[in-house]
């Protein structure tokens, strides 16, 4: 063989043995020993998570970072490395491996970050490992947080475990806007469907079969919004909102979104009706965001005193939580409204959403209004359903908006939206919530490489919603029933 | 024969002039606005995102060659270049013959293609995709090879360029007609997997409507219209090739000058007609007023006013927030054309161009705000979903002034993965981390000043009275004080112009402004006659030019008349200007208090 077929031979094993020694990350050595903890990007720093959640990815939040290195040792003597220049990059195999090994214990991270001066070694933090699971995926809108007019949107499902996220529907399929969507109970069979513009209709997806529906009628105000089903599937219950939007000047809530009328109404599903009545049908009181108790006996909504006609004192407005019965089986509606809470003067209440272990309500509190998301204020709070004491989430809460959140169908886990992260984006956060109502510090949803991820997208999570497996969702269909005329009518019916 | 290769060549160097010198000299602000309305990024990310659908490569290099379009001049060279090469694939295509200039044909339809601001890029680089495929492939002599490759560029080449792809398969088909030769039985599989299986199958898997597939995904900015001409230069690639092929005469050579004459004149008569046709140079003016009021080039748009008077409401937009920012609004606002506060501040509108030009205003003025709003709607009317540049960088500027750094941070930090903008965004992210580099910035550091102490809801119906809360923040603020006081003046509510007049002394003038003159005057004139002792303040030669108005409209002298020697006054605006829509602002709103 010529020498020169040898001299090529030998580079390209030069070569390969190169890119495997870069392939195994440069070792970390002479590091200095810094007496704090990281600073990372997301903060996982001591978070609770389920078995089965996709790699917590993280990066160093400097820019200056050059390199960032975990270790994630368990008390057995497994450990998992990681190593790259903006993110950990586990390997997913590997991490779903140790996390699953040590439900119920904690893994501990050692992080050390490469400078232009080397390698500095932190304190280490953990990672909890609850014994309660959490679902296949989430469900949710990814939006422009903009003002009236809407850009490419869909509502897309990612699975947990993994990074993967599809669209179930983009709008670059149909002329609107798509909008409202909710589960039952993280059921991905059964899920309603709102869509705007020109070519509105309310789908809704049962068993696989999906059905456009018009669901203004004379006898109602408007289209059914912020839907909520009913335990049993028989029921869906939906707003009905004469929503109207305003801009501050200064502000930095930027837009005021706010009802200037709005009613609850029931939707039967069985009997295609929907049925009213007069205590949700005010015109005293704004009556909004409707969900059903775990049991199925109750309807809360939140609700406000009206502004006299041409008003716009929208700081005065304050919703507060109220409570009616429900009887599914004759599908009637009790006969007082219950006032559940009242924060008095100085908070509104939004948002509800009961567990569905029946024990707890988390709600969202802004100053004044009903549109908590463009508040900067707005927390969470924590409703005991059986003692009736009500409390911050200060575990969860943050200095910026905490908004639209829901329960994971063992309702242990709770996703909420937050601005926290740059003051405009929403992104999602788990929170663990045992039996007692404690939460554990919130994590952002994991991403493959965050920094980057989160740096790039320009969309907000919106209506965060559990999945309980993949919906399957035939968009074409939805499409084909979206640009059809056709919309099947509810019936109205007062009880 | 050598005589005739350089005339072919000199045709194709004319034709390529032509086109640079029309766009650069014509058409350049047709350019800045299509680079206005997309952010090529650097990254993966992006990438990855515009090949994700059929036709995201053409579209891709489309994109890429746009972001020039920021300097017009380099813009029109690169148009210039690509229908070159587009001309000269179509003479290789049908063949260097006495028809050449029929190869100039699908060009000049691209360049009237390419008049429509909506028209995008990627269009012609999908055309030009599609046109070297096909080439190509005819140069592979085996049958059997050929048809295979054939089978395996087509449904590549829809993926990379769209449905004009179906011309690629349209032209092997044709050729292998041809050639006679039993493979272009298989050719056929490759029609039908293009042509009907392919955009039948793919809404399954990628999100885009069934008839963008068949029409184009994204050869417009509008993704629903059809793009005609494109499809004229498509299908005349495919009718002059077949031609080629089949038209026994089109290789025999006659007389040596009267088919290329022929030819010529022939593509020369499709070029004239359909820029005569599609041309639109009024829109060109409008964007030229935009592009100058984006760049603050108040100066230039003066003089452009001064040569041709502005007659569409954002130049009069852009007008008025040039003689505002000079200092000139106060004398020279009714020198020009005014429809009604409309002029000032246009009422927002859902779409991507009206807003911008308006958001310029808002944001010289300091409703820091506003402007933010108005920009980020226009981007979010982009009809084809992408971002823009300019608002990224404006947007940036907002978040910057009112103290939002980390989303002012995220805004930079994409600009900085462009290639224009990355200079600019690279500076500006050094004021994120010190407040008082903002403070002291001579444009952020001014607008900041400028803003609201107290919040309160924006109101279109209340022009007048947020820009009396603007000024009483910022009694320095002189463009919102003009713009106060234009707003009473151009919905001809002259008493509340006079009572807000006061307020001026915290400008400084130093002599009454001309157009307020005309005002004050108006309005003392209701109560008193021309004997009277003339108002502190007034211009003994305005005091004169009023009794001349009036004694001219009291003689019920001709409009035209009163037009030529008062056209150019607030009380010709006043008496015979109507129709302006002045939705802003009524003499009953109540304004802000002016102590």
């Amino acid at each position: 063989m010529p020498q020169q077929h040898h001299n090529l031979i030998y580079s390209f094993l030069f070569i390969i043995a190169v890119l495997l020694l870069a392939s195994c990350g440069e070792r970390v050595s002479n590091a200095t020993s810094e007496a704090s903890l990281p600073d990372i990007y997301p903060d996982y720093v001591d978070v609770t998570i389920p078995v089965g959640i996709a790699p917590l990815n993280f990066g160093m939040k400097s820019d200056d970072a050059l390199l960032v290195d975990a270790v994630v040792a368990d008390a057995k003597g497994h450990t998992l490395h990681g190593q790259g220049r903006e993110t950990t990059d586990f390997d997913i195999d590997d991490w779903h491996k140790l996390v699953a090994q040590n439900v119920g214990d904690s893994l501990t991270v050692t992080v050390s970050a490469k400078f232009a001066d080397g390698w500095h070694t932190y304190q280490p933090f953990h990672f909890y490992v609850s014994t309660d699971s959490i679902d296949y995926g989430l469900c949710y809108r990814l939006i422009e947080p903009g003002y009236e007019v809407w850009s490419k949107m869909g509502i897309y499902q990612r699975n947990l475990s993994t990074f993967e996220q599809t669209p179930l529907i983009e709008n670059t399929q149909f002329e609107g806007c798509v909008n409202c969507h909710g589960f039952n109970r993280a059921d991905p069979s059964r899920m309603s469907l709102h869509i705007r513009g020109a070519h509105g209709a309310t789908l809704l997806l049962d068993e696989g079969r999906l059905t456009a529906y018009n669901t203004k009628t004379d006898q109602t105000l408007g289209f059914c919004v912020y839907p909520y089903w009913h335990p049993s599937g028989k029921y869906i219950a939906y707003s009905t909102n004469t929503t109207r939007q305003t801009f501050h000047i200064r502000h930095a809530n930027r837009i005021e979104v706010f009802d200037a009328a709005s009613d609850i109404q029931v939707y039967d599903v069985e009997k295609n009706q929907l049925i009213i009545t007069p205590s949700l049908k005010t015109d005293s009181l704004y009556e909004t965001f409707p969900v059903f108790s775990a049991d199925g006996k109750t309807l809360y909504f939140s609700a406000a005193q009206a502004l006299p006609p041409g008003s716009m004192q929208l700081d005065s407005v304050r919703y507060s939580l109220y409570s009616i019965d429900f009887d599914a089986e004759s599908g009637t509606y009790g006969s007082t409204v219950r006032k559940v809470i009242d924060h008095g003067d100085s908070c509104s209440i939004c948002f509800p959403r009961p567990s569905y272990d029946g024990r707890f309500l988390v709600y969202s509190v802004a100053d004044y209004g009903q549109f908590s998301i463009w508040h900067h204020e707005a927390d969470l709070w924590l409703l005991d359903l059986l003692t009736g004491e009500r409390r911050p989430m200060v575990e969860v809460n943050s200095d910026d908006t905490e908004s639209f959140h829901n329960w994971s169908s063992n309702s242990r886990w709770m996703v909420f939206s937050s601005r926290r992260d740059d003051g405009l984006f929403t992104r999602p956060y788990f929170t663990h919530i045992d039996a007692d109502g404690h939460a554990t510090k919130p994590f952002m949803l994991p991403q493959q490489n965050p920094r980057r991820y989160y740096r790039e997208l320009f969309l907000s999570y919106n209506v965060p919603d559990f999945i309980r497996a993949r919906v399957e969702f035939n968009n074409v269909k939805a499409v084909e029933l979206i640009n059809d005329d056709y919309r099947k009518p509810m019936g109205v019916v007062e009880k | 024969m050598k005589l005739m290769g350089r005339h072919k060549a000199l045709m194709t160097i004319f034709f390529g002039l032509a086109v640079t010198l029309f766009f650069a000299l014509a058409y350049p602000h047709h350019l800045h606005f299509q680079e206005q309305y997309q952010l090529f990024l650097f990254e993966g990310s992006y990438v990855r995102e515009v090949l994700s659908v059929p036709g995201g490569f053409a579209d891709l290099l489309g994109r890429f060659c746009t972001q020039f379009f920021l300097y017009a001049r380099i813009g029109a060279v690169i148009i210039g270049v690509l229908l070159m090469v587009v001309q000269l694939m179509s003479a290789r295509l049908v063949g260097w013959n006495r028809q050449y200039g029929l190869s100039f044909l699908p060009a000049a339809l691209l360049w009237v293609f390419l008049l429509d601001e909506n028209a995008l890029l990627g269009g012609v680089w999908a055309l030009i995709l599609v046109m070297l495929a096909a080439w190509d492939i005819g140069r592979i002599a085996n049958p059997m090879a050929r048809s295979l490759v054939a089978l395996v560029c087509a449904p590549l080449l829809y993926w990379m360029a769209g449905p004009v792809a179906f011309l690629f398969v349209l032209l092997v088909f044709l050729d292998e007609a041809r050639r006679g030769t039993f493979v272009s039985r298989f050719l056929g599989v490759a029609v039908v997997v293009v042509g009907c299986v392919l955009p039948a199958v793919l809404p399954h898997f990628v999100s885009v409507s069934a008839a963008r597939l068949w029409q184009g995904v994204h050869y417009t900015r509008y993704p629903d219209t059809f793009p005609m001409w494109l499809w004229l230069a498509t299908g005349s690639v495919a009718v002059l090739f077949l031609l080629h092929l089949f038209v026994k005469r089109w290789h025999e050579s006659e007389q040596r000058w009267v088919r290329p004459v022929v030819s010529a004149l022939i593509a020369f008569v499709v070029v004239a007609l359909g820029v005569r046709v599609k041309m639109n140079p009024r829109t060109e003016q409008v964007m030229a007023y935009d592009y100058m009021a984006r760049n603050q080039q108040w100066n230039r748009i003066l003089q452009t006013a001064d040569r041709q008077m502005p007659d569409n409401p954002l130049m009069v937009t852009a007008l008025n927030l040039a003689l505002g920012m000079k200092g000139l609004m106060a004398d020279n606002m009714f020198r020009y054309v005014q429809n009604g506060v409309e002029g000032l501040l246009p009422e927002f509108v859902s779409d991507p161009v009206s807003p911008l030009t308006t958001s310029e205003a808002y944001y010289q003025l300091g409703m820091i705000n506003t402007a933010q709003r108005f920009v980020f709607e226009a981007q979010e009317a982009i009809p084809d979903y992408q971002k823009s540049g300019r608002c990224y960088k404006r947007l940036a500027e907002t978040n910057l002034i009112v103290g939002n750094y980390p989303v002012a941070r995220k805004y930079l930090s994409a600009l900085s993965h462009t290639l224009f903008y990355r200079t600019w965004a690279n500076e500006t992210m050094k004021l994120l981390a010190d407040d008082e580099l903002v403070r002291s910035h001579p444009e952020y550091g001014r607008l900041r000043s400028s803003i609201v102490k107290e919040d309160y809801f924006y109101s279109d119906r209340d022009l007048s009275a947020m820009l009396g809360r603007l000024f009483l923040a910022n009694r320095r603020n002189r463009l919102a004080f003009e713009y106060l006081e234009a707003s009473y003046l151009l919905s001809k509510d002259i008493d509340s112009f006079v009572a807000r007049f006061p307020l001026s002394e915290s400008i400084g003038y130093p002599r009454f402004p001309l157009a307020f003159q005309e005002g004050l005057l108006l309005w003392w004139s209701r109560e008193h006659t021309a004997q009277e002792q003339m108002p502190p303040g007034i211009d003994r030669p305005t005091f004169q030019r009023l009794n001349d108005f009036y004694t001219l409209t009291n003689r019920k002298a001709p409009l035209e008349q009163i037009e030529q020697r008062f056209g150019q006054t607030y009380w010709y605006y006043y008496f015979f200007v109507k129709d302006v829509k002045n939705y802003h602002t009524t003499p009953q709103d109540h304004h802000p208090s002016t102590s």
